[in-house]
């Protein structure tokens, strides 16, 4: 390189001078208006400045041998890797050296051969001719190499390597709001990894070793203004990369019909995929790729937002459309916890999406996903909204078999149970709607003597959600046609609200007062039940004649019969329904016992003389026995039993 | 007049009565004034379309973006037309239940086709990087072999990527490129480094020709009672849809475009369809012109860009130094013109993402509301 510096200042000064002095007077020649001497003075001027020009032509013919000498060598080193098989970078960094120094040199060389313009020489239009060629086949070679450096240490991931990152939820809440059934799969949670050091997460898409060599072309490509040529070849390979990394999280590329149309399983499979491999799109992915467009091109200017903006683009908006198909289907209840973790997601990233994006050529990415959150936003409202009406209008015809706890009453509770988890997010979103609620029920009296967690937005709009389902389950009670069992019903199904909330973070949002007033309903449903079955058959055994001591013979005996057959019908029907709750059915039992069987063997023990086996059918053993089969949910007849009075 | 004087008299109530149905024929005559309005606009606006300036060219950026700016302004009157003060229950009933979910129907797949599009920019955008290079090559006096050479490169890629068959753009790339693992082919003709496939954003299946087939797919014009209430700006409305969709298809780089219709069916006689007609044959006897021949689609900019590329493609094979003084002059002539389209791109193909991005929200939001209109029409009456 020194070589070619010292080569040309040598002709460099004269050839200036006089091409300088030859132009002016050439200039001065064609003015028009010149007198006939001053013209000849010129034209004079302007042949000696003719020959002195042949002759340094001729003397830089020869000033112009050192370049073509310099020319020639540099020449052998480029070329000589034009018939290579072998990639330069492959085989070793001598060569890469010499390579990139031969690149540098041709074009030290075209600057110095250009700076002579103003003269014009056949010579040095030649040289400047070659030392172009020569220029190009290096860059066309040096983008060649570019691309399979990159091609070549392509890093690949796993997903597991971001095991922390995606596993939210482990198992899903796939239960539809129409199929009712069982009990929902219990969701681990695992929370505690949302952290939002996104610098944890950049990895090195490309070996860091590597980096230095792909700065070094970018670097000459750069200087010989072939950096659009460097940017497209960097784009096209890292596209490709990103849509491997891509496609090894498993999104499928599905249309906004086919979203629209899909079954719900596979609709919240997509949509935990989605949340997942936004995270790490964004947090590994996306983060990563950034701060290699920035180790890469950050000297040349805006380039290396431009190329991350252009890399990019193609998979966001796929991982956008998705989003927005998720936003505009229908709202159905079920979709409420995961258009929750997608809405949480996306605010989550939304910041380092505009840290990302942060100048023009990204404002579209950023318009973008700032809309969907907007969006997502609304479609949980919505979906909120609708989980709220479904809980509401849910209609039944038949009266629930047993009056156990209903396939709602499971449903709700175990999917608000959830909400907690997203209590800030709820609060956030629900908060304008805050006022409807509190009008919407009555008995709420948000924030008076509550805590903080139970006037939040959320817990109003829990507690309308279960008073609305409260509602619903009054109105399921009137289907069935025994009073007793109405209370039944309403008596399961209220306490496994209260169990619900007490097991869960749901007591927080409930608080003390509605668990106090909740107990104290379904223990009344309690009595009620007590009232309206046992009332009339204590009724019998009552005496209604307390002067006397003992009641006639014939009287107790009907008596006792009245109260057999009343018994035994109680025990039929009685030992077809059922309280799921072993404690709430022992609890139920022992205080039916303690009325029943008291009464009974107080009417024993008041007629002593006429107790004999034909008239008292059930003894007062018997009877306490018989109560404990009651509300087990399988129909038995106390006239076929084993349990009958034997002779 | 004033019903109070009548009221109570058996007279009154008839009059009552009458005054009623009077406002409803009132309403009724509102509506059909609107409706032609409405068909008065899609009239003009299509006729100004179908004349176009020097500026605007059929299918170039500019006037795409005007037809999408017609697309917005049609499909806003129309919601107007048809949800404003609108009692839903009207739209629930036939045949309104047959035809509103077959507009959203179509709309969701307009919607598809907007994601292809605003894909197929990108493609476009790709392009004019490339010429950008090739320009930047030929802009150099002299022009030497070097910067022929750099040019020529730049072209043949630009060239592969306009006649990439947009049905597997990735296989074509994979069989270019296998030379980079490791071998380096001698082959100077080679594409370069810089090509880049279309990443398309669907299923692989998935394809614009087959999406504007099934949205042109039972569209019927309304006949008889119903041609000339509500069912025809429906009508309309659809058809505007189907057309903008389809001429950006043939417009912009989209996957999979073989078999893309060049026909819908529009009766000759509806007022309103002249102008849009008139563009639909226009349009369609190009496509068949270029079905066969290379994909890039035919927006003006491109085609315009394919020449002049060609062009000098053919100048730089022929190229031998110093170079024909007359060839030289055409060259020029040609990197002017490169020049000029890649300015028009590169201010206009922004804008036009972003008119295909407006349009893809403005119909996710008039679908919205169309669906709340018929949600609150299957609620039960309180």
């Amino acid at each position: 390189m020194d070589e070619c510096q010292s080569a040309i200042p040598t002709v460099d000064g004269d050839l200036h001078v006089v091409a300088a002095a030859h132009h002016i007077v050439k200039a001065l020649g064609t003015t028009k208006n010149l007198s006939d001497d001053l013209r000849k003075i010129l034209i004079d001027l302007d042949a000696h400045l003719s020959t002195m020009t042949s002759n340094i032509d001729s003397k830089g013919g020869k000033g112009f041998f050192g370049v073509e000498e310099q020319l020639k060598q540099v020449e052998r080193k480029i070329m000589i890797w034009e018939s290579e098989q072998m990639m330069i970078w492959d085989s070793g960094p001598k060569d890469t050296s010499d390579y990139l120094e031969a690149v540098d040199e041709v074009q030290t060389l075209i600057d110095g051969l250009r700076s002579l313009s103003v003269y014009e020489n056949q010579k040095r239009k030649e040289l400047l001719r070659r030392a172009s060629s020569l220029l190009q086949m290096a860059m066309s070679r040096l983008e060649d190499e570019l691309i399979h450096m990159l091609a070549k240490h392509r890093q690949q991931f796993e997903p597991k390597y971001m095991s922390c990152l995606s596993t939210r939820w482990n198992v899903v809440y796939n239960e539809s709001f129409d199929s009712l059934e069982n009990e929902p799969a219990k969701e681990t949670s695992s929370r505690n990894c949302t952290s939002n050091e996104s610098s944890e997460y950049i990895v090195d898409l490309v070996p860091a070793h590597v980096i230095p060599d792909i700065k070094s072309i970018a670097k000459v490509m750069f200087a010989s203004d072939y950096g659009q040529e460097f940017c497209e070849a960097f784009i096209g390979e890292r596209k490709e990369a990103l849509e491997q990394y891509f496609a090894v999280l498993k999104m499928g590329k599905l249309s906004i019909g086919d979203v629209l149309q899909m079954e719900w399983t596979s609709l919240s499979n997509e949509m935990n995929k989605w949340t997942r491999s936004m995270k790490i799109m964004f947090r590994v992915y996306l983060a990563s790729e950034k701060r290699l467009c920035d180790l890469i091109l950050g000297e040349f200017g805006s380039f290396n937002s431009f190329c991350f903006v252009e890399i990019s683009k193609a998979t966001l908006l796929c991982l956008l459309n998705f989003g927005e198909a998720v936003a505009m289907g229908p709202h159905q209840p079920e979709k409420l916890l995961r258009l929750l973790d997608m809405y949480e997601t996306l605010s989550d990233i939304v910041l380092d999406i505009d840290a990302l994006f942060s100048d023009e050529a990204g404002s579209f990415v950023r318009t973008e996903f700032h809309g969907l959150l907007e969006r997502l936003a609304g479609s949980v409202k919505e979906s909120f909204n609708i989980f709220r009406v479904s809980v509401s209008s849910n209609k039944s015809v038949y009266p629930f078999p047993g009056g156990g706890v209903h396939p709602l009453s499971k449903y709700v509770m175990n999917y608000i149970r959830m909400f907690p988890e997203y209590c800030n997010t709820l609060n956030l979103l629900l908060e304008d709607r805050h006022s409807d609620a509190a009008n919407l029920v009555t008995e709420l009296q948000c924030g008076r003597n509550a805590s903080l967690s139970t006037s939040c937005p959320m817990a109003c709009h829990l507690r309308s959600i279960t008073s609305s389902l409260e509602s619903n389950l009054h109105k399921k009670s009137k289907l069935y046609k025994d009073e007793a069992l109405q209370h039944i019903f309403l008596m399961n199904n209220i306490h496994y609200m209260v169990q619900k909330v007490k097991d869960s973070e749901l007591r927080h949002f409930f608080g003390d007062e509605w668990m106090r007033k909740h107990n104290a309903k379904f223990q009344q449903h309690e009595m009620n039940y007590e009232r309206s079955t046992w009332s009339s058959v204590i009724s019998l055994l009552k005496d209604d004649n307390p002067g006397s001591s003992s009641l006639s013979k014939s009287t107790f005996k009907e008596r006792c019969k009245a109260f057999g057959i009343a018994f035994e019908e109680v025990y039929k029907t009685q030992t077809s329904w059922c309280i799921p709750d072993p404690q709430l059915r022992e609890d139920l039992q022992i205080s039916t016992s303690l009325k029943v069987v008291h009464a009974y063997r107080t009417f024993l023990g008041r007629n002593p003389a006429h107790v004999d086996e034909k008239c008292v059918k059930h003894t007062v053993e018997d009877v306490e026995k018989s109560l404990l089969d009651l509300f087990e949910g399988s129909p038995r007849s106390l006239r076929n039993s084993p349990r009958r009075v034997k002779p | 007049m004033n019903a109070n004087e009548y009221q109570g008299s058996f007279l009154g109530r008839i009059s009552i009565r009458r005054n009623q149905v009077v406002v409803m024929d009132a309403i009724h005559e509102q509506e059909l004034e609107d409706i032609e309005l409405f068909q008065k606009h899609v009239s003009d606006r299509f006729s100004e379309l179908s004349s176009p300036s020097d500026d605007d060219a059929v299918l170039s950026i500019s006037w795409l973006c005007k037809l999408l700016d017609v697309f917005l302004c049609c499909e806003a009157e129309f919601e107007a037309i048809l949800l404003m003060d609108r009692d839903p229950y009207q739209l629930s009933k036939p045949p309104f239940d047959r035809l509103i979910p077959e507009l959203l129907d179509r709309a969701v797949k307009a919607l598809d086709i907007c994601n292809a599009v605003t894909n197929g920019v990108e493609s476009v955008r790709h392009c004019q990087k490339l010429a950008e290079i090739a320009i930047s090559a030929l802009d150099q006096k002299p022009i030497g072999d070097g910067e022929v050479k750099r040019a020529k490169r730049a072209l043949s890629t630009l060239m592969a990527a306009i006649n990439l068959d947009d049905k597997d753009g990735t296989n074509a790339k994979s069989t270019e490129r296998s030379w980079s693992f490791g071998r380096r082919s001698g082959n100077k003709d080679r594409v370069a480094g810089q090509f880049r496939s279309l990443s398309w954003q669907v299923a692989k299946n998935w394809s614009a020709a087959k999406q504007i087939q099934s949205t042109i797919y039972n569209l019927v014009a309304p006949r008889g009672a119903e041609a000339s209430g509500l069912p025809s700006p429906i009508y309309t409305m659809n058809v505007i849809m189907i057309f903008v969709m389809w001429a950006l298809v043939a417009a912009i780089p989209c996957q999979e475009r073989t078999g893309l219709p060049t026909h819908f069916p529009v009766p000759k006689q509806l007022n309103w369809a002249h102008s849009l007609i008139g563009l639909q044959e226009k349009i369609a006897d190009e496509w068949k012109k270029k079905e066969k021949k290379g994909m890039a689609g035919l927006l003006d900019e491109m085609q315009r860009m394919e020449k002049s590329a060609q062009s000098l493609i053919d100048f730089t094979d022929s190229f031998q130094f110093p170079g024909d003084a007359e060839k030289l002059q055409e060259a020029a002539g040609h990197v002017a013109e490169l020049t000029e389209i890649c300015r028009i791109m590169e201010q206009g193909l922004t804008p036009l993402q972003m008119h295909i991005r407006e349009v893809f929200h403005r119909i996710v939001r008039s679908r919205t509301e169309f669906l709340d209109v018929l949600e609150k029409a299957s609620l039960p009456v309180i």
